[in-house]
């Protein structure tokens, strides 16, 4: 299953496909810590809410590198469905590392991020502890809303487009803090709420539970309808 | 390899393309699909290699690894031929230095050579497809599944088809070669699986005490090829064709 990584891996940056959200990332980053410094778990809970469109995206065009024949010869060669399909995650999972370092680390070269000038503000080791975790727990949901905006399951572009910007709104939208419905939703921006008051490690806990547990709903869907759909 | 009482069709509500089909391939078979295009051959061999589930029925016994060419090779890719046959070798569970020699010799054996440095988007279509029977043989196939594999091949490709073929089948595997073009209808020791009008059936294989019976058949002048290429396809002999008497 590695060499199938190996090969998408390949693909996707020999193709340049990794460009557009790379750019997007730097632009959105850009313009966050462009205007002046912040708090670190607030600014890093708003750079988490941005990054999960541009990861869930990037997913997108990571699975949808390849061509369809391929990507069933790709199975075929493989052996089995589960492992065709694992490859294609890990590989996504595995781009969507440097962009978060790329958000975790951008800000302090453009001198985004300070300490606390409040009583009220967490200590910095807290609120970035807090900030990277808003981002890690970002990446799951933004792999599954990605994976099931690929071709392999949406059949089309515009699907996949219609699916992947109503996915997007729809996990803002109903993740509202306060939402009756925020279990529909990943924890997007109340990770980012726990993250701008610092590491609370029960918030943290819960949210990470509800993150991983969304995802694997929502992977393990997609998983089931790629076995029909190669 | 048993193919159980399969139905195939594309989507929940879309129509079925084969129905009720019950085959066997044994080890060391081969078996060569004849019909009409859009008869459902392709259909049939996706679910062979498991690319199609079926909707209902079984295929059981699959051998493993399978190596399939596909109808179409996706030459849309961002590798050499060198990378890309490697790549496959080591998707196959071939370490590096296997999948590197492996790669070679296949490119060696179907004058790939000079071709290895080159992109798979610049190849012209014979040798995008020689590329796609080379992925499917990095790793010696248990199963070897060819769906239209001599479109666009040289001579000199297309006579080692055969060789192949029956090299796959002395290890022990099976083929299963959908050609529409009739170029591996008589393979040594093929079975001939029809497919028209969303069923497949092997051909009923002929005893040398049978004997054959002769049918003429009258259609318009406009149907005549068609219905000739069917009836071969069906794996019929057209004795004479002839004007009818007015």
């Amino acid at each position: 299953m590695s060499a199938l990584v190996r090969m998408r891996l390949a693909g996707y940056v020999r193709t340049g496909r990794f460009l557009p959200p790379l750019i997007s990332c730097l632009v959105v980053l850009t313009i966050l810590y462009g205007g002046g410094n912040a708090q670190a778990g607030e600014a890093y809970g708003v750079s988490a809410i941005v990054l999960f469109p541009i990861l869930a995206w990037q997913t997108k065009l990571l699975l949808d590198g390849e061509p369809d024949v391929q990507r069933r010869l790709a199975r075929v060669a493989v052996g089995s469905a589960g492992r065709e399909i694992t490859a294609g995650l890990v590989a996504a999972l595995i781009v969507a590392v440097p962009v978060v370092v790329i958000a975790v680390g951008l800000p302090w070269l453009e001198g985004g991020i300070r300490g606390p000038l409040y009583p009220d503000e967490p200590p910095l080791p807290s609120a970035v502890a807090a900030g990277v975790w808003a981002h890690l727990v970002v990446v799951p949901p933004a792999l599954g809303l990605g994976a099931w905006a690929s071709r392999a399951v949406t059949g089309t572009f515009g699907k996949g487009a219609a699916v992947l910007v109503s996915g997007a709104v729809f996990a803002l939208v109903l993740g509202v803090r306060n939402s009756p419905l925020w279990w529909l939703a990943p924890p997007l921006l109340n990770s980012a709420h726990v993250a701008a008051h610092g590491f609370a490690a029960l918030s943290i806990a819960g949210f990470s539970v509800h993150a991983t547990a969304w995802s694997a709903l929502v992977l393990g869907g997609y998983a089931r309808v790629r076995r029909v759909r190669a | 390899m048993r193919i159980e009482g399969v139905w195939l069709r594309y989507g929940r509500r879309a129509p079925w393309v084969l129905r009720e089909v019950d085959l066997a391939l044994t080890d060391g078979g081969i078996a060569v699909l004849l019909g009409h295009n859009g008869a459902g051959k392709s259909t049939l061999l996706h679910a062979a290699v498991g690319t199609l589930l079926p909707a209902r029925g079984r295929v059981v016994d699959r051998p493993t690894p399978i190596g399939w060419v596909p109808e179409r090779f996706p030459a849309d890719q961002p590798f050499t031929v060198s990378d890309y046959l490697t790549a496959m070798g080591r998707v196959r569970g071939l370490a590096a230095p296997a999948a590197e020699r492996a790669a070679t010799g296949w490119a060696e054996r179907l004058h790939l050579i000079e071709y290895l440095r080159v992109r798979l988007s610049d190849l012209s279509k014979g040798t995008a497809q020689k590329v796609g029977l080379a992925q499917a043989l990095v790793v010696p196939p248990r199963l070897l599944v060819l769906d239209e594999p001599t479109e666009g091949l040289d001579a000199v490709t297309l006579a080692e088809l055969p060789v192949i073929v029956a090299e796959v089948t002395a290890s022990g595997g099976s083929v299963l070669i959908s050609d529409h073009s009739g170029k591996l209808v008589d393979l040594p020791g093929a079975r001939h699986w029809i497919v028209a009008e969303g069923r497949v059936w092997a051909e009923h294989e002929a005893t040398a005490e049978e004997g054959r019976w002769v049918i003429e058949v009258a259609v318009p002048a406009s149907r005549a090829e068609a219905t000739i290429a069917q009836l071969r396809a069906a794996g019929n002999d057209v004795l004479r064709v002839r004007e009818e008497a007015p």
